[in-house]
């Protein structure tokens, strides 16, 4: 067995981004048919080190080494020569292309007068998706036209069909409802002797697939052991440098017994929605549960206006009375209706902008004088929601591009207090956050329901589902198909009735 | 039927191309009926020689604009190649020399710019803001005032007819879409198509968006050069300051044809014929009697028009795809 070198060693990598350490002398061995977990908050450098890996970022310091061989690669193509792939967490798919073109980049097979063979392209690509147990997708459709998690899958069957030595799996489930699949698929790969580096931010995965874990904070190592000796207590102390003891603390319904509607859907029909009821209470957390592509995103862009709909009324409270607002994202505002879009990096921030003015912006009215921004007044109003959502101040005049993904999300919520919302619409809000965000995430959305607002909440995470809603709605092929509340709201039962089944016979089922 | 629409689809993936064919044939339609000559050869071939240099200009336009990046140098190649011409193509080098000096010159200041906008990253738009004023010098210091002369052989071979039927310009034209049909087909085509559309995407798909503009630059660079050396053969002399007013015609003709100037969406067949629409629409007034003019006015609200066709068709398909998906 020693007599084999491991098939990645990494020794001693360290890299800088002008006064930013991303990775501090980070050392580790990954064996061929071995599975190592990948885990650290936002910003520990877990993308870092799949960039180097990948061939994207050149360490400053250290050295890698593939099957004993130093491995320095000049870019990604090296990389994926020397038989290392990843599926990266941004997606790397060309929205322009093809998904048969997108699949075989950068050098799709060539005919002898050196052009690209559409047809057997798409044949191929075919092929090569039903072997990966991916049916759905038209190898001729545009990637632009795909759902998110189908493009997550073809992100990784991208990364799988060239058989690498070394697969890297970067957040791979972060848009993924069928996460099966995907463990299907590693478990292949790892029987064919694939090392594979697994980086996720959901403990569970982990412990499903992961013999091993190495852990990163702020850069540097931290831990690297087998997952079956480490409590999850420990594993979120040392990712988090403290302790959350508990992931979800029980807390009491906000929901009163003489509360009143807050928002209020009635036979909502579309393209891709079907006769969607339901009456969110004051109060209340409502959860949205679905496999991907069921129409909970269609749902939550018609309810802010963002998606035409057929037929169907949309109803707001206001002051004790029902009103329907026009269908604009702006009347949704102005009603109290906010929404916290799914992607973030695209349609939650400002890039460019500060994070304070990310924050303030929807009262900036509130902070001018003669049209004039008062620097001293926007950071007052902004001061009163920073808290709420656990933003710390010295973040605020920092660009929020260099922000993590949980910080940038608690901005964003704290943008949606700051327009006085009472209605909040979250759509995944806890993706690609880290732990400690997260927490910081759950303790805003109760604090927003004990103070009378009321929260639609989807997540693709179950276990959120069950433990933060007073209810959840189940979605299936565009229309709701269950709706469970108190005992009956179970994991298990969700992901039941989300499947498919009716919601009578998982019932049964499920005793 | 269904699959080569789709397949065309594929490689014009806008609804703008279509609406730009639609609009080129209405607009010829109402020329054809209002003046007799439009359909007979002289006419046709007439209407050709006035898109050629647009046509090939705005084609290699369009290259870089869907890799992502901004030109405004054509004008200075067109000025240098025809000056070049205007002062060469008689003498020793004879007209073949002279088009490849041109060519190798177009070459050369796409390989510049391309170096400046994708080795050394600099903003394209003030690259070649630089680069077209240094090229329009350059083309006064070879020709100071307006003068010279083209070399009458291809004068009178290049703005005639094939076999007395065909316009050689029309020919070109057909060369142009057949070598994009071809390049579009190609690894480099489809690196056109994914840098422009999203460079970090691309990148990480393990293509050079830095070799893909640089080509992009150079094979512009070409096309421009050979746009000055049809304008030579049009005017047959040479002047500095002709090409002045092409730049913002090259781009109405990309936009109108469909391609996002922020890159990523379009292609050659829309341009070609935005370049036709623009010089159709000239004959076509002149024809119903318009004040010259009015040409810029209509100029102008036929490209809204078509722009605002182009992504009305544009969601029209998002709208239906997605219904079937």
């Amino acid at each position: 067995m020693n007599s084999t070198p491991p098939v990645l060693e990494v020794r001693g990598i360290s890299k800088h981004y002008g006064a930013t350490v991303a990775l501090r002398d980070v050392s580790f061995v990954l064996n061929a048919g071995e599975v190592c977990g990948l885990l650290g908050e936002n910003g520990a450098g877990k993308s870092t080190l799949v960039k180097t890996l990948s061939g994207v970022e050149v360490p400053d310091t250290g050295a890698l080494f593939l099957a004993g061989s130093e491995y320095r690669p000049r870019d990604r193509n090296d990389a994926r020569r020397q038989g290392v792939a990843t599926a990266f967490q941004e997606l790397s798919l060309v929205s322009t292309l093809s998904v048969a073109v997108n699949l075989f980049l950068p050098d799709p097979a060539v005919n002898r007068a050196g052009l690209v063979a559409m047809r057997q392209l798409e044949r191929q690509a075919a092929r090569i998706l039903a072997a990966h147990g991916v049916s759905e997708i038209d190898p001729a459709a545009l990637v632009g036209d795909l759902a998110l998690g189908q493009r997550q899958r073809l992100e990784i069957v991208r990364a799988m069909f060239r058989r690498p030595r070394l697969l890297l799996l970067d957040e791979p489930t972060a848009a993924l409802s069928d996460r099966d699949w995907l463990f299907d698929l590693v478990g292949n790969r790892l029987a064919e002797g694939t090392a594979i580096l697994y980086i996720s931010h959901k403990l569970d995965e982990i412990r499903r697939l992961c013999r091993r874990s190495v852990i990163l904070r702020n850069g540097q190592k931290v831990l690297d052991r087998p997952v079956a000796e480490m409590s999850d207590d420990e594993i979120f102390r040392s990712m988090a440098g403290r302790s959350v003891v508990e992931r979800f603390v029980a807390a009491p319904s906000a929901l009163r017994a003489d509360a009143q509607p807050a928002l209020r859907a009635s036979h909502l029909s579309s393209d891709g929605l079907e006769d969607i009821s339901f009456t969110l209470m004051a109060g209340e957390i409502l959860g949205v549960a679905g496999l991907e592509g069921q129409g909970q995103a269609r749902l939550f862009r018609s309810l802010v206006g963002l998606y035409p709909l057929r037929s169907g009324r949309i109803e707001v409270a206001s002051d004790g009375r029902m009103v329907r607002p026009q269908r604009s994202p702006r009347a949704a505002r102005a009603a109290g209706v906010v929404l916290v879009p799914e992607e973030r990096k695209t349609e939650g921030i400002f890039k460019d902008l500060t994070t304070i003015a990310n924050v303030s912006l929807p009262a900036i009215d509130h902070a001018s004088k003669l049209h004039f921004l008062s620097r001293r007044r926007e950071r007052a109003l902004v001061g009163q929601v920073i808290g709420d959502v656990d933003l710390p101040e010295h973040f605020l005049p920092l660009s929020i591009a260099a922000l993590s993904g949980g910080n940038q999300q608690k901005a964003v919520l704290g943008r949606a207090l700051m327009a006085r919302a009472r209605c909040l619409l979250l759509f995944d809000p806890t993706r690609g956050v880290d732990v400690g965000a997260k927490q910081s995430i759950y303790r805003m959305m109760r604090a927003f329901v004990g103070g009378g607002g009321a929260i639609l909440f989807y997540s693709t995470e179950l276990d959120e589902l069950v433990h933060l809603c007073d209810r959840c709605l189940v979605l299936y092929g565009n229309r709701i198909v269950g709706e469970l509340q108190g005992p009956a709201l179970s994991q298990e039962l969700v992901l039941s009735v989300a499947a498919g089944h009716g919601l009578e016979r998982a019932a049964v089922s499920g005793r | 039927m269904s699959a080569a629409l789709r397949r065309l689809g594929r490689l014009h993936p806008t609804g703008g191309a279509v609406v730009a064919v639609v609009i080129f044939l209405a607009l010829y339609a109402i020329y054809a009926a209002s003046e007799a000559d439009a359909t007979s050869v002289f006419g046709l071939t007439n209407l050709f020689n006035n898109t050629v240099v647009l046509a090939i200009a705005s084609a290699g336009l369009t290259l870089v604009v869907l890799a992502g990046e901004f030109d405004l140098s054509p004008i200075g190649v067109i000025a240098i190649a025809n000056v070049v011409m205007a002062t060469t193509s008689v003498g020793t080098l004879g007209w073949f020399g002279a088009l490849i000096l041109v060519l190798v010159i177009g070459a050369a200041v796409g390989l510049l710019n391309g170096w400046l906008v994708a080795t050394l990253r600099l903003q394209s738009l003030a690259v070649t803001i630089g680069t077209m004023i240094a090229c329009e010098g350059a083309a006064l210091l070879l020709l100071p005032a307006p003068g010279g002369a083209v070399n009458q052989a291809i004068v009178d071979a290049l703005t005639g007819e094939v076999l007395e039927v065909v316009p050689v310009a029309l020919v070109i034209i057909a060369g142009v879409l057949l070598v994009w049909l071809v390049l579009a087909r190609t690894r480099l085509g489809i690196a056109l198509y994914a840098v422009g559309t999203d460079a970090m995407a691309a990148r990480l798909s393990g293509l050079s968006a830095e070799r893909t503009k640089l080509l992009a630059f150079v094979l512009a660079g070409v096309a421009y050069a050979f746009a000055g050396f049809m304008l030579s053969c049009q005017t047959g002399s040479g002047d500095p300051r002709a090409s002045d007013t092409l730049l913002l015609y090259m781009y109405a003709s990309v936009a109108i044809g469909g391609t996002s100037l922020i890159g990523g969406r379009g292609g050659v067949f829309g341009t070609l014929f935005g370049a036709g629409i623009l010089s159709v629409m000239q004959k076509m007034l002149f024809a119903l009697g318009a004040a010259s003019f009015y040409t810029s006015i209509f100029s102008g609200i036929i490209m809204l028009v078509a722009i605002f066709i182009g992504n009305a068709s544009e969601l029209l398909a998002r709208v239906r795809r997605q219904r079937v998906a």
